[in-house]
């Protein structure tokens, strides 16, 4: 088969570091070949370089035979090469024909005057050739995400890309937006399109590609074909241990209720409640899971019993005590912990330090200072503590928590959050976007607390984390729990059914 | 070379060579109107660095700048912007002159005390009212300060002209009429100069130019500003709050009352900017007292970096720029504005370059993680 792109013994070094190493792999023409690897193992380094934005230090990048142009971005899309990055780079308010042109428009216009009706029939041409659902007259922020994903392939496509890079691209879809987007690149590669997907999700990798280079600290570990390995052996290769699928999860003993929500109300949008009469109890050394599709609640969820949205009815009760007109402060202080699920926004202040992040909200408490001075020594020697303690990846805690990866930025969330010896953890998508081995880290942090008889209430869009680490799981279903349930007692297909909607509203969702 | 270092190094460096960069563009200008810029620099430099009187008048210049600039930087450290220093200061102003000349019999331990007291709450009270729109009623801080900054002169102006008028004025009969302003300050409310307590270091500091203590509270000032933004619990969370309020708030830090805290804070330094004018040089508060530190102390802040070191260096640039212009004015006959078109380009200069350095720098730090 023919060779799309290789890689020969191609090095690439930052100051301090190794991104990759003497990396050698191929990919061939017309298959999906899957980039898997933790975090800084140098997945990102690797497309880049593909990309056009790094160029390596050693060795060779050869596309269709010819080494890689060194003319930057631009050099690499003329070259073929599509990217389609996590964060989608659209302007909501054009809408597809817009954004599918935007940046060359010089194909669709005619003495500097734009085109805009051949540009459609482009664009439909091209919709139509791989058989892409979408209404090209809406403004984009309209789509559904899934949509958008698929706009971001339209883009690539029509600039003729012939390699697509996809990074990450199902972390913000849901199951049928998967399905319908591992469809479509079924149908690319068929027509002799070649897709290179990078992700976390082995279950996802072993379902749509066909080989599989796993990456281990900026080395190639091997290029394996997905039909002759499995999730285990991909996991090992990536984490360079075995992993255990199965959380070792002593038995809960539930205790007294901490988290009570009776009857809550919040908000009104378009005539409907985002949180709709709301009602459950988290109890100590209990995981209460909340399993749903993402935008039925979850954020209206955590944030009213935070503190940090107001609820209109209802009451919640935290350790027997409503939390109805009481600042976050407050009920932070009656030993609630809280891991936002946006940690970027909500959970850090990405420009201030690794050691100020680790104590940010906790200054006041008398560890940290003293009336009007800051324990600055005693707070950097907290975050170097918690730095051992949490196995935190960096050079120095003097840095800016922005240039962690997102999984060591999870870490400080969670060394900070567990600090103040909480009762009850509230944790939003708390594995979001983490490698596996953060993701094991996270899970047994949440379960040895849950042992240690805290209450823990975790949020998660993922179903199969819910079913592993809960005790009791309640589906979130329009702002209520429609349905609540021990993990094993029901079959996977009738959860997915009370996600949406125990089938009444399937329809609408199957749609997009 | 040591990546952090260099980080620092190019942070330090990046004002200057703005600084150098607007001094090479000004240069067209000066070209434009036919004067030899070398000519002029060296000019400024002889003038504004070669005499004790011009230096101090460079200090006597950067006093009111360094309050307005550290007055605008530490809002700004919060994540607002208070145009409305201006105004704050105008307030201030009044107040403290109405201590001033209104309570007699003080000795000058207390009523000068109670003059900074006063200009301080007048500074406060008039940051009070957009902190207040803004935390309450979600008014954008901007709108209102630069509102008020209208309302202050206005209110300045009645009270000079009307409630605080000094109708006890002794006009020779037949010459003219009384001026517009407020009464004489009292002699226990008049801040001494520096000079005094120069002459005891053997520096000899000319008479008429009024550089005072109020210098050195601004020192104190900027080094406590510096102390509470990194030294203090209240400093962590304004910064915090200021680089992202939402994370801040989800951490249990109350953003409503540091917006009003800071704010206050800001008002009051503020409120002092005036007086190193007004309770030196002035001895009356009157239709001319001088405008605009309020708004340069913004640009003070941009150069300074919002940093209290770099406001001070960047306020005694400005005093310089000032009195060399004066320099070059009387003696090559180049207009002021030309300086002031220096002034602009610097901070034009300033702005571009913290862009493309703050780029740079973040690149820098992330490849300074693993």
């Amino acid at each position: 088969m023919e060779t799309v792109l290789e890689f020969e013994n191609v090095t690439k070094r930052f100051p301090g570091l190794v991104a990759n190493d003497q990396v050698s792999f191929d990919v061939r023409r017309g298959e999906v070949h899957a980039l898997v690897g933790e975090n800084g193992a140098g997945k990102s380094t690797l497309v880049n370089m593909i990309a056009g934005l790094y160029r390596q230090d050693e060795g060779e990048i050869r596309l269709w035979g010819e080494p890689v142009s060194n003319g930057g971005p631009r050099g690499a899309i003329a070259q073929g090469v599509g990217m389609v990055h996590q964060h989608f780079m659209l302007i909501h308010r054009f809408n597809v024909v817009q954004n599918v042109i935007l940046g060359f428009e010089e194909s669709c216009s005619r003495f500097g005057c734009l085109d805009l009706r051949q540009a459609r029939e482009m664009v439909e041409e091209l919709c139509r050739c791989y058989d892409f659902r979408l209404n090209l007259s809406v403004p984009v922020g309209t789509l559904s995400v899934g949509q958008q994903q698929r706009v971001e392939i339209l883009k690539s496509l029509y600039r003729g890309a012939n390699l697509l890079i996809l990074d990450e691209p199902t972390a913000v879809l849901t199951l049928q937006e998967v399905r319908a987007l591992f469809e479509n690149l079924r149908r690319l590669t068929a027509q002799g399109k070649t897709v290179i997907f990078i992700s976390h999700k082995l279950d996802e990798v072993l379902n749509i590609a066909d080989r599989v280079t796993v990456l281990r600290r900026g080395r190639v570990i091997a290029t394996v074909n997905a039909m002759a390995t499995d999730k285990k052996q991909l996991a090992e290769m990536m984490v360079g241990r075995p992993v255990l699928f199965q959380l070792d999860k002593p038995v809960s003993r539930p205790g007294e209720t901490v988290l009570e929500m009776d009857q809550v109300v919040q908000g009104t949008d378009a005539g409907h409640h985002k949180l709709n009469r709301l009602t459950l109890t988290v109890r100590r050394g209990e995981i209460y899971g909340i399993a749903g599709v993402e935008g039925n609640g979850q954020r209206e969820l955590v944030e009213t019993i935070m503190g940090l949205m107001p609820y209109d009815s209802g009451d919640i009760k935290i350790q027997g005590r409503s939390n109805r007109g009481r600042s976050v402060r407050d009920i932070r202080a009656g030993g609630v912990a809280y891991i936002p699920d946006d940690r970027q926004q909500r959970g850090l202040s990405l420009a201030m330090t690794v050691w100020e992040n680790a104590v940010l909200g906790l200054v006041r408490s008398d560890r940290y200072s003293r009336w009007w001075k800051l324990c600055t020594d005693r707070i950097r020697d907290f975050a170097a503590r918690k730095v051992r303690e949490f196995d935190i990846r960096l050079s120095s805690v003097e840095l800016p928590i922005r240039s962690l990866s997102g999984g060591n930025q999870q870490k400080v969330i969670l060394a900070r959050e567990m600090s103040v010896d909480p009762e009850l953890i509230i944790a939003a998508q708390p594995v979001r976007g983490l490698d596996i081995g953060a993701i094991e880290f996270v899970h047994r942090q949440l379960i040895a607390a849950r042992t240690a008889g805290k209450a823990v209430l975790l949020v998660s869009a993922d179903l199969e984390e819910v079913l592993s680490v809960a005790d009791r799981v309640g589906i979130l279903y329009n702002g209520a729990i429609v349905k609540e349930f021990i993990p094993g007692e029901l079959e996977t297909e009738t959860i997915g059914e009370y996600m949406l909607g125990a089938g009444k509203e399937a329809a609408v969702w199957t749609e997009s | 070379m040591d990546r952090k270092l260099k980080i620092r190094l190019l942070r330090l460096t990046a004002p200057v060579g703005a600084v150098l960069f607007a001094v090479l563009l000004s240069s067209v200008f000066l070209i434009a109107i036919d004067k030899n810029p070398l000519t002029v620099y060296l000019t400024m430099l002889a003038f504004g660095l070669g005499r004790m009187d011009s230096i101090a008048a460079i200090l006597f210049n950067a006093t009111p700048l360094i309050f307005s600039g550290l007055a605008v930087a530490i809002s700004f450290k919060a994540g607002m912007f208070n145009i409305g220093v201006e105004g704050q200061y105008f307030i201030g102003a009044v107040c403290a002159a109405w201590v001033g000349f209104a309570m007699p019999g003080l000795p000058a331990v207390v009523h000068i005390p109670l003059t900074l007291l006063a200009a301080m709450t007048g500074g406060m009270l008039w940051a009070l009212v957009p902190v207040y729109l803004k935390v309450k009623r979600g008014v954008h801080e901007v709108i209102s300060t630069i509102m008020l900054n209208y309302v202050a002169y206005s209110l300045v102006h009645y009270l000079i002209a009307d409630l605080f008028m000094d109708h006890n004025q002794k006009i020779p009969e037949g010459l003219g009429s009384a001026l517009i302003r407020t009464p004489k300050f009292l002699e226990s409310a008049m801040m001494p100069t520096i000079h005094a307590f120069m002459a005891l270091w053997g520096v000899e500091l000319p008479g008429y130019i009024y550089v005072n203590w109020f210098l050195m509270l601004a020192l104190v000032v900027a080094a406590g500003v510096g102390y509470l933004l990194n030294r203090t619990p209240l400093g962590y969370e304004l910064r915090a709050v200021g680089h992202n309020p939402l994370s801040a708030e989800a951490a249990g830090i109350r953003t409503e009352t540091v917006y009003i805290k800071t704010f206050l804070l800001s008002g009051a330094i503020a409120g002092l900017t005036g007086l190193s004018h007004l309770l030196v040089f002035y001895e009356y508060m009157d239709l001319d007292f001088p405008k605009n530190f309020g708004f340069n102390g913004i640009a003070v802040a941009l150069i300074g970096g919002n940093h209290p070191m770099g406001i001070v260096l960047a306020a005694l640039l400005f005093g310089f720029l000032s009195r060399g212009a004066e320099g070059v004015q009387t003696i090559l006959g180049v207009p002021m504005d030309a300086v002031v078109i220096m002034q602009g380009i610097i901070i034009l200069s300033v702005v571009v370059v913290a862009g493309i350095l703050g780029r740079y720098l973040r690149r820098l730090e992330k490849k300074e993680a693993p």
